[in-house]
């Protein structure tokens, strides 16, 4: 069996960047494992731009922010392998994964980093009414048939979920010809970022109708049309606000989900909140030496954060590897009021480490509370603060002691 | 006159309340930073937008080449953008900033390969 | 104008069970297919339950056939690799009346030749399956789950292998006498067959076609049931099938049942419906299935749920009284050369090849019936990469590469196995062939990942237009054109 220092499971911007930085600090012997042809993972269909303007200073497109990731890595000669499926990661960090070219693959690593990305939610998982037409797509799957494979979904198009996926999708579309007839979300707020609704929607005249969703898919063949009504405060259609909008095809973009199979065989646990890993501020998960980092551990937003925080995850993940250990996190941060979730969920209280978090629902003219047994460790004044914007906080380890759990509300 | 603009220059789409005389902004309020201003001003009177696509790739291990454009355009111009990029084609390889139109439409603004294609062996 | 000795109309797994016991013997045997596959309707929308006979009247066609199925059915399994898992089945209650209602199952079941079948006390059930609910139970060792496309698949392919001939896509549209005392048959836009005899196992429309063939009469009522598809995550917590006690009208409540790749199934609930080829699935039907499917199965949670689908059992009534009906199986002296099989419903995936045999008798009473020497009844799967441990996959992917290309990483289903698929013996090749074919895109995140890449090979291996390509029935056309570039994506 091989033995490696660091095994990355899949070479997205999360795992490209968690390479470049543990090569940096001195973890030489890396592996990673991409089961796509090329590295990138899904920057290579993300075609728009708007990528890099944090992290770079420049709005570069999905493949151009992912190239200069892969530049480095293959001037570093960080080996990588592609069309190399991770098939089980054993709690003992024991890699086997399926390739092509090398057979079936048993890597044994100091330290697993999973990096998988997330996978989009299904018109399964909504369980949504009628029939099952062809011309039903998640906007993921749209993405990659439109912007890699050269091939068109649909003429008549109606979206369901205002993700941002789904919002630069119906852009797309209608730049390629299509005809996007309107976006529909179940929410009373739309769950993508402001920007989007302003130059993938209004600029091209698609309106956006909040508090509906599509309740039922109709056509036996192919989609002829769908059904839409208006929802109650708790998501519910109501009845007699249906209403009939014929089309062909059907774009998803109803959530991203964590993909976190593998994670679970290694024995990691999961926040039913996040659907990612329990982490503590070294972005370790609850078996030593496993790492996540990226939409694996929650969705982001912004690429430009999923690269920093794989970063900070590869600082961590060198000191494991270089020194066999890392500081405990014994204390809990806890998600209190208005906060849908927070990574990290532990922290040690003695370094400095970045809180990212959600709030439950759009607020206006509030303050993000950290607090340690009641006292306030940090506040941030906010204008507004979305579901769909994700905050992050730097909380400095001199405010913090190693005796209280931390608490963060939003207030 | 007032609005409501989303500023649309980076992630934090800031909501800027305008107030305005024809071109002219008499006031902003909302704007995290001075391009809200700028941006709120280019709107009233022109404008612009980026846009992206793909073009055809000829002999390349994909299908297609995704583009940009280096500057924005102006907004009632993207139609007459994506006409112009869909007469393309491209032979592989192709490498990220290749120019694919320079300078389309007279429009100060080029179109540019994003994504690196080998040539199929 | 094609010629056969028998063709038979409808490609279910009863119509392929018939076709493959057929070709036991030296006869040109057809089955004529109007859906894109052969277990797009009742076949393959159901429970994948092989029934163990004791919920049938005694005496009934449909006791006889279960019961003879279900007994051969691990020879079967093995004959034609089919997944099968004989797990037992457990009748739940709680009532004394309900424990009355269950003693008629055992009674029915002591006549009708069940083996093993006893009640049991909530300490053998702990034993059994500690997550089923209730006092007592009817436990049924002989139950078990199969996979329920590819017995319908195998027995198809099964028929190929030893000479029968598949046509799908063709559509009875009308049938007349000829001359010298063979039917045709015309099709819609396949031209004529002719043949010296036809049998009817057209299942949802078998009343339709018997009156098409002379035997008019028969009235089918379809009976739709709608299901929730749960996670494999779900599946750990259901080992075997747990039905709750009858009502007293002996129909059965939701209940939840372990598939044999080990999803669970929730469902089905039953009504009435005029349309049994309508899949969709309604509001209010899944409604009462999240009620119902959780009381019967405390993990039936919003995130388990991957899909939903819907099924039609075609019920022969007494046009009458409403009653329904045992299976149908007959010929008749005034209409020569029709085998007329007509409200072939549960238990029709376990009473397949018991019906088939009986059909064989009633021709074997008419003509004599020479045995094909060649005829083998071994049919082999794909092989699944995910079932063998990692020394056998290391072998594969040595001996073929493309069993390192993991195409649906839920399923964990090689290109490969895809490839396999697509040059199917049946000549499928829609995107839900290869998926009940694999598995492929049958897991959670439902193609996500790898429709993209099963879209791209059926092109690839089969020479296919962007626009040609097919989810399911004909029609269903994925897509449009080329993004650019006209159609030659």
């Amino acid at each position: 069996m091989t033995e490696k220092q660091a095994v990355i499971i899949g070479g997205g911007p999360a795992g490209l960047a968690a390479a470049l930085r543990l090569r940096e600090k001195g973890v030489k012997d890396i592996l990673i494992l991409e089961r796509e042809k090329y590295l990138g993972g899904i920057l290579r269909q993300c075609i728009h731009d708007g990528f890099g303007l944090t992290r770079f200073g420049e709005s570069l497109s999905g493949p151009e922010y992912a190239q200069r990731f892969i530049d480095r890595i293959q001037a570093e000669g960080v080996e990588y392998i592609t069309e190399c499926t991770v098939l089980d990661v054993s709690p003992d960090k024991v890699v086997t994964a399926a390739s092509k070219t090398r057979g079936l693959l048993q890597v044994r690593a100091q330290a697993v980093l999973l990096t998988m990305g997330c996978r989009e939610r299904t018109r399964g998982a909504l369980a949504t009414p009628g029939t099952r037409p062809a011309g039903v797509y998640t906007a993921g799957v749209a993405q990659s048939y439109i912007n890699l494979q050269n091939i068109m979904v649909g003429k008549e198009v109606v979206i369901l979920g205002s993700g941002d996926i789904g919002m630069i999708m119906a852009r797309r579309l209608t730049l390629e010809g299509a005809h996007v007839q309107a976006v529909y979300e179940v929410q009373p707020y739309p769950s993508g970022l402001p920007r989007n609704i302003e130059q993938c929607l209004n600029d091209y005249g698609i309106p956006l109708y909040l508090s509906h969703t599509v309740v039922e898919i109709k056509g036996r063949e192919r989609l002829t049309s769908v059904v839409v009504a208006q929802c109650d405060e708790r998501f519910r259609p109501i009845p007699g606000t249906e209403q009939e909008v014929p089309c062909d095809t059907l774009i998803l973009s109803v959530g991203l989900i964590p993909e976190n199979e593998l994670s679970l065989a290694a024995g990691v646990e999961l926040d039913p909140r996040t659907r990612g890993a329990y982490v503590d501020e070294h972005c370790q998960t609850g078996v030593p030496g496993v790492f996540a980092a990226g939409n694996v551990l929650h969705v982001h937003d912004l690429v430009d954060f999923v690269s920093l925080e794989a970063e900070a995850l590869a600082d961590s993940a060198a000191e494991y590897i270089l020194s066999g250990s890392l500081p405990a996190c014994p204390l809990e941060v806890v998600a209190g009021q208005d906060v849908g979730h927070v990574i990290p969920q532990r922290c040690s209280g003695t370094r400095d480490f970045t809180l990212y978090l959600r709030v439950r629902r759009p607020l206006n003219q509030v303050s993000v509370v950290v607090r340690q047994a009641g006292r306030e460790v940090l506040r941030k004044k906010m204008r507004k603060a979305l579901p769909a914007e994700m905050i992050l906080l730097a909380v400095k380890a001199a405010k913090l002691t190693q005796d209280a759990n931390l608490e963060v509300t939003v207030e | 006159m007032k609005r409501t603009f989303t500023c649309i220059v980076c992630p934090n789409g800031c909501e800027i309340e305008a107030e305005y005389e024809g071109e002219n902004v008499l006031s902003v309020t909302g704007n995290l930073c001075p391009k809200g201003r700028t941006y709120v001003t280019q709107e009233l009177v022109d404008p612009q937008r980026t846009i992206a696509s793909s073009v055809r790739v000829l002999n390349g291990e994909l299908p297609l080449c995704s583009v940009r454009l280096t500057r924005a355009i102006p907004k009632d111009r993207i139609f007459d953008v994506m006409r112009e990029i869909n007469r393309q084609t491209l032979e592989a390889p192709t490498h990220i900033g290749d120019v694919v139109i320079q300078d389309v439409l007279g429009l100060g603004s080029d179109v540019i390969a994003t994504k690196e294609i080998a040539k199929v062996s | 104008m094609q010629s056969y000795d028998i063709i038979i109309i409808g490609g279910g797994v009863v119509g392929s069970a018939i076709a493959r016991e057929l070709t036991r013997y030296r006869l040109s045997v057809a089955v004529l297919e109007k859906e894109s596959d052969v277990c797009t309707q009742t076949s393959g929308r159901n429970t994948g339950m092989l029934h163990a006979g004791f919920l049938y009247k005694p005496g009934s066609l449909k006791a006889q056939c279960a019961v003879e199925g279900n007994a051969e059915f691990d020879q079967v399994a093995r004959e034609l690799d089919v997944p099968f898992k004989r797990t037992g089945k457990l009748i739940v209650g709680f009532t004394d009346e309900e424990k009355e209602r269950l003693r008629y199952f055992i009674e029915w079941g002591r006549v009708n030749g069940v083996p093993g079948m006893e009640l049991i006390d909530r300490k053998r059930m702990d034993e059994i399956d500690p997550s089923a609910g209730g006092s007592f139970a009817i436990f049924c060792p002989s139950s078990g789950i199969l996979d329920p496309f590819i017995y319908a698949i195998a027995l198809a392919e099964n028929a190929v292998q030893n000479g029968a001939v598949y046509h799908l896509y063709t559509e009875v549209a009308g049938a007349e006498a000829l001359p010298d005392g063979r039917h045709l048959l015309h099709t819609a836009g396949r031209g004529d067959f002719a043949c010296r005899w036809v049998i009817n196992s057209a299942g949802l429309n078998s009343a339709k076609v018997s009156a098409m063939l002379g035997i008019p009469g028969y009235v089918i009522q379809p009976v739709k049931g709608e299901y929730f598809v749960l996670d494999k995550k779900a599946g750990q917590f259901a080992k075997i099938p747990v039905y709750p006690a009858p009502t007293p009208r002996f129909t059965f409540d939701t209940h939840a049942t372990p598939t044999v790749d080990g999803n669970v199934l929730v469902g089905p609930n039953s009504f009435n419906v005029e349309d049994g080829e309508d899949y969709s699935v309604s509001q209010s039907g899944m409604d009462g299935l999240q009620e119902s499917g959780a009381r019967m199965f405390k993990h039936m949670k919003r995130e388990y749920y991957i899909r939903t689908f819907s099924g039609a059992r075609p019920k022969r009534i007494d046009p009458q009284t409403g009653e329904v009906q045992d299976f149908l199986l007959e010929t008749r002296e005034d209409v020569p050369g029709v085998i007329n099989l007509v409200g072939i419903e549960s238990p029709g995936l376990t009473s397949a090849l018991p019906l088939a045999r009986r059909v064989v008798r009633l021709l074997a009473e008419k003509e004599t019936l020479v045995p094909n020497p060649h005829f083998d009844p071994i049919r082999r799967g794909i092989r699944r990469f995910h079932e063998q441990d990692a020394e056998e996959q290391a072998r594969m992917i040595r001996e073929d590469p493309d069993y390192g290309e993991i195409v649906c990483r839920c399923e964990t289903v090689t290109c490969a196995e895809i490839r396999r698929a697509i040059h199917n013996p049946l000549g499928v090749f829609t995107v839900n062939g290869i998926k009940v074919r694999t598995r492929a895109s049958m897991g959670r995140c439902q193609g996500g990942y790898c429709e993209t890449r099963i879209t791209a090979l059926i092109r690839e291996e089969l020479g296919k237009a962007v626009t040609e390509v097919e989810l399911g029935p004909k029609g269903s056309q994925m897509f449009t054109g080329a993004v650019k570039g006209g159609n030659q994506a």
